[in-house]
C-alpha cells in the first residue's frame, strides 16, 4: 500500500528526505527541482505532497495525506487532532517572546494592554490569558521583529533559532513558550489501518533507530 | 416606512448544510440500511425532540460540550437548547418513562444533533448520527452484541474493509490510580497516550515505576493488534482494575475469534479519547479512503446514574454525514441512487385522462411526472 507524506517546503524536508534516504527511500533529484508538488519515490512505496509548513496538519488531519512531517510550533498553532509517535529530533529552536532590549522586563503587572505580534496568535493568546494578561493580538505573516521596532507592537511571539534576527532588531528573547522541534504526524485512520506501514515508518525516520544507538 | 435591507440569500451561515438530488437520496437510502439491521437485533426506533432542557445537556454531556450547545429561552423562562447529542435525551426517557420496562432495553434513534462548534475537518454545526442504546444488562453478550451490529451495519454499507479498533477505559484508568497521578498529570499524561507519543509517555511515568516499565508501556500504547496485545499488557500490569479491563477485552476478542471477525477488529489500549463517559469496552470505527472516524462508541455505565437509574449501558453511533462522504468518495454510491423508471406525461385537454393514466403507470411502479405539452422529451 503506497504511503502518502506530507512535507514541509525548507529545511526539514531536506532533512526528512536525508534520513528516508538512510533507510533507502529515495526521491529523483530531478523530481525534486521540478515545480510538481506531487512526487514519488523510486519503489513506489512512498508519494510525497511538497505543501507549506502551516499546511501539513491539513492534509494529515483529513487523511489526503497518511503521515507528515512538520514543526511542533505548526501543530500547537493548527490544534491539529492526529496521532504524534516521534519527536524526530530536528528543526530544534525555541517559541519565544521577544521584546525591545530596553524594555525587556517580564514584569506585566502594570500593563493594562499588551499588543502582541505574531504569526501564531492562538499559542501567543493561549500563553498570556495562561498569565492573566489581557493582550491584543496582531496577526502577521512574515517579518514580525518589523512590529516592536515600528510601534505596531510591544511584544511578538514568534520562533527563534540563533537568535541572531531578533538581535539585529534590537530585540532579545524575554520568555520561552515552548521548545520546538520537527514531528512526524499520522491521521488517526491510517495509523489503524496502514499499520504496518506506518511502523516502517517511524522504524525509517526514529533517530535511536537506524543508527545503531539507543543511549 | 424606510425599505429593510435586502437578505444576501446566497449567504448560508457557517455550519449548516442543504441537501440536494443524488445526496438526499445517498443520505436515504444509508439511513434505511442502518436503521434495518438495528431492527433486526430488536432494537426499537425512539424518536426525539429537537430542543430540551439545557441542564438535561449539561448533566450527560458535561459543562464542555453543553457550552457548545444554541440556547434559548422558552416562554416560562427555562433555557432549553438544541440537542447536541441524543443519549441525553434517551438516558432521561430510560430513567422515567421506560423505568418499569423489562430489562436488558434496546433502543435505536436517527437524528441531527447540533453544536456551535468551530467547524473543521469537516464537521458542521449540525451532523446527523444513528445509533443504539443496550441499557441494562452488563455482560459480555451485550459487548459482543454492539461489536456484531456495527460490524454488520458497516458490511450492509458495503464496507466490508472497514476496521474497528477496540479499547477498554479501565485499562488507562487503573494504571493512573495505581500510581496515583493528580488531574493535571493526568490529563497530561492522557494527552500524550492519545496522540500516542511514546517518549513522552515513557517520560511522563518514569518518576512513577521502573525504567524498563515507563519504556515498555511508551510502546504499548504505540502498538496495536490482536491476541498478542492484550499478552503483552498482561505483562505489565497488575492492578486489578486493567488487568479486569483486559479480561473483558480476551472475552470479547476470543468471540470474535470464533465468529471468525477478528481480522476486522484490532486491539489498541492507546484508545483514550472518551474515558471521562465510557466505563469498559470502548471502540472506534475507520474505512479505507476516509480520514475521520465513522462512528464509535462503548460501555458507559456511569451515564444512567446521573438521571437517576443506576444501570449499565452499551451504545455506538454512527456519523451519516461521514458514511455518506465515505461511500461516496470510493464510487459506492452509485448503486444508491437507482430510481424507478420516470414517466413523463403530456398534459392535455382531457385532465381526468390524464390523471387516470398517471395513477395506472405508478401502480406499475414507475415515477410520473406532469410536463407541459411538447416538453415530454426534456423533463428528467
Amino acid at each position: 500500500m503506497t504511503l502518502t507524506i506530507a512535507l514541509a517546503k525548507g529545511r526539514l524536508q531536506d532533512e526528512t528526505l536525508s534520513r528516508l534516504a538512510r533507510g533507502g527511500v529515495c526521491v529523483a533529484p530531478e523530481d525534486l527541482e521540478s515545480r510538481r508538488l506531487r512526487i514519488e519515490d523510486r519503489s513506489g512505496r512512498f508519494r510525497l505532497l511538497l505543501v507549506k509548513p502551516a499546511d501539513v496538519p491539513v492534509y494529515v488531519e483529513y487523511g489526503v495525506a497518511d503521515a507528515g512531517v512538520c514543526g511542533s510550533d505548526v501543530l500547537a498553532e493548527h490544534d491539529a487532532d492526529v496521532h504524534e509517535p516521534l519527536d524526530l529530533g530536528f528543526g530544534r529552536c525555541r517559541l519565544a517572546v521577544a521584546a525591545p532590549v530596553d524594555s525587556a522586563e517580564c514584569d506585566y503587572s502594570h500593563v493594562s494592554r499588551l499588543r502582541v505580534a505574531t504569526k501564531y496568535p492562538r499559542v501567543a493568546g493561549a500563553y498570556f490569558r495562561h498569565l492573566g494578561v489581557p493582550v491584543e493580538l496582531i496577526t502577521l505573516s512574515g517579518s514580525v521583529e518589523l512590529a516592536p521596532i515600528t510601534g505596531l507592537a510591544e511584544r511578538i511571539v514568534d520562533l527563534v533559532e540563533s537568535g541572531r534576527t531578533l538581535a539585529e532588531n534590537g530585540l532579545s528573547v524575554t520568555e520561552v513558550i515552548a521548545e520546538i522541534s520537527a514531528r512526524l504526524i499520522v491521521n488517526r485512520a491510517s495509523y489503524q489501518l496502514k499499520r504496518h506501514e506506518i511502523a516502517q515508518l517511524i522504524a525509517l525516520l526514529d533517530p535511536a533507530c537506524g543508527q545503531g544507538d539507543r543511549s | 416606512m424606510k425599505p429593510s435591507r435586502p437578505i444576501d440569500l446566497s449567504s448560508v451561515p457557517p455550519g449548516v448544510q442543504y441537501f440536494l438530488d443524488d445526496e438526499v437520496t445517498l443520505r436515504r437510502s444509508i439511513e434505511r440500511d442502518v436503521m434495518s439491521v438495528f431492527a433486526g437485533w430488536g432494537y426499537a426506533e425512539i424518536d426525539l425532540p429537537i430542543f430540551d432542557a439545557y441542564d438535561l445537556f449539561a448533566l450527560g454531556m458535561g459543562g464542555d460540550v453543553a457550552a457548545l450547545t444554541y440556547r434559548f429561552t422558552a416562554r416560562d423562562g427555562t433555557t432549553v437548547a438544541l440537542r447536541p447529542d441524543l443519549t441525553s435525551l434517551v438516558a432521561r426517557t430510560v430513567a422515567t418513562r421506560l423505568r418499569e420496562r423489562e430489562r436488558p432495553l434496546r433502543l435505536c434513534y436517527t437524528g441531527e444533533v447540533f453544536r456551535a462548534d468551530e467547524p473543521r475537518r469537516g464537521r458542521q454545526h449540525e451532523f446527523h448520527q444513528l445509533g443504539i442504546e443496550h441499557v441494562g444488562w452488563a455482560s459480555p453478550e451485550s459487548d459482543v452484541e454492539i461489536l456484531l451490529v456495527a460490524l454488520e451495519t458497516l458490511s450492509a454499507l458495503g464496507l466490508d474493509d472497514a476496521r474497528v479498533v477496540l479499547g477498554h477505559a479501565g485499562f488507562f484508568r487503573g494504571v493512573v490510580e495505581r500510581i496515583g497521578l493528580d488531574l493535571d498529570a493526568e490529563a497530561r499524561l492522557r494527552a500524550f497516550v492519545d496522540r500516542r507519543q511514546s517518549a513522552a509517555v515513557e517520560q511522563c511515568l518514569a518518576p512513577h515505576a521502573p525504567a524498563a516499565d515507563c519504556a515498555a508501556f511508551g510502546r504499548l500504547i504505540g502498538l496495536a493488534g490482536g491476541r498478542a496485545v492484550i499478552d503483552e499488557a498482561r505483562t505489565l500490569v497488575s492492578n486489578p482494575l486493567s488487568v479486569s479491563a483486559l479480561d473483558q477485552l480476551s472475552a470479547v476478542y476470543s468471540t470474535l475469534e470464533h465468529l471468525g471477525l477478528d481480522g476486522l477488529v484490532s486491539i489498541d489500549l492507546g484508545e483514550v479519547a472518551g474515558l471521562d463517559y465510557y466505563t469498559g469496552m470502548t471502540f472506534s470505527i475507520y474505512a479505507p479512503g476516509w480520514g475521520l472516524p465513522l462512528g464509535g462508541g462503548g460501555r458507559y455505565d456511569a451515564l444512567l446514574s446521573k438521571y437517576g437509574t443506576d444501570e449499565p449501558a452499551v451504545g455506538f453511533s454512527l456519523s451519516l454525514d461521514w458514511l455518506a462522504g465515505a461511500l461516496a468518495a470510493r464510487g459506492l454510491d452509485v448503486p444508491r441512487r437507482e430510481q424507478p423508471e420516470r414517466t413523463a406525461l403530456a398534459a392535455g385537454t382531457d385532465l381526468g385522462a390524464l390523471f387516470a393514466e398517471a395513477k395506472r403507470l405508478r401502480a406499475e411502479g414507475r415515477t410520473v411526472t406532469i410536463v407541459p405539452q411538447g416538453a415530454e422529451g426534456t423533463a428528467r
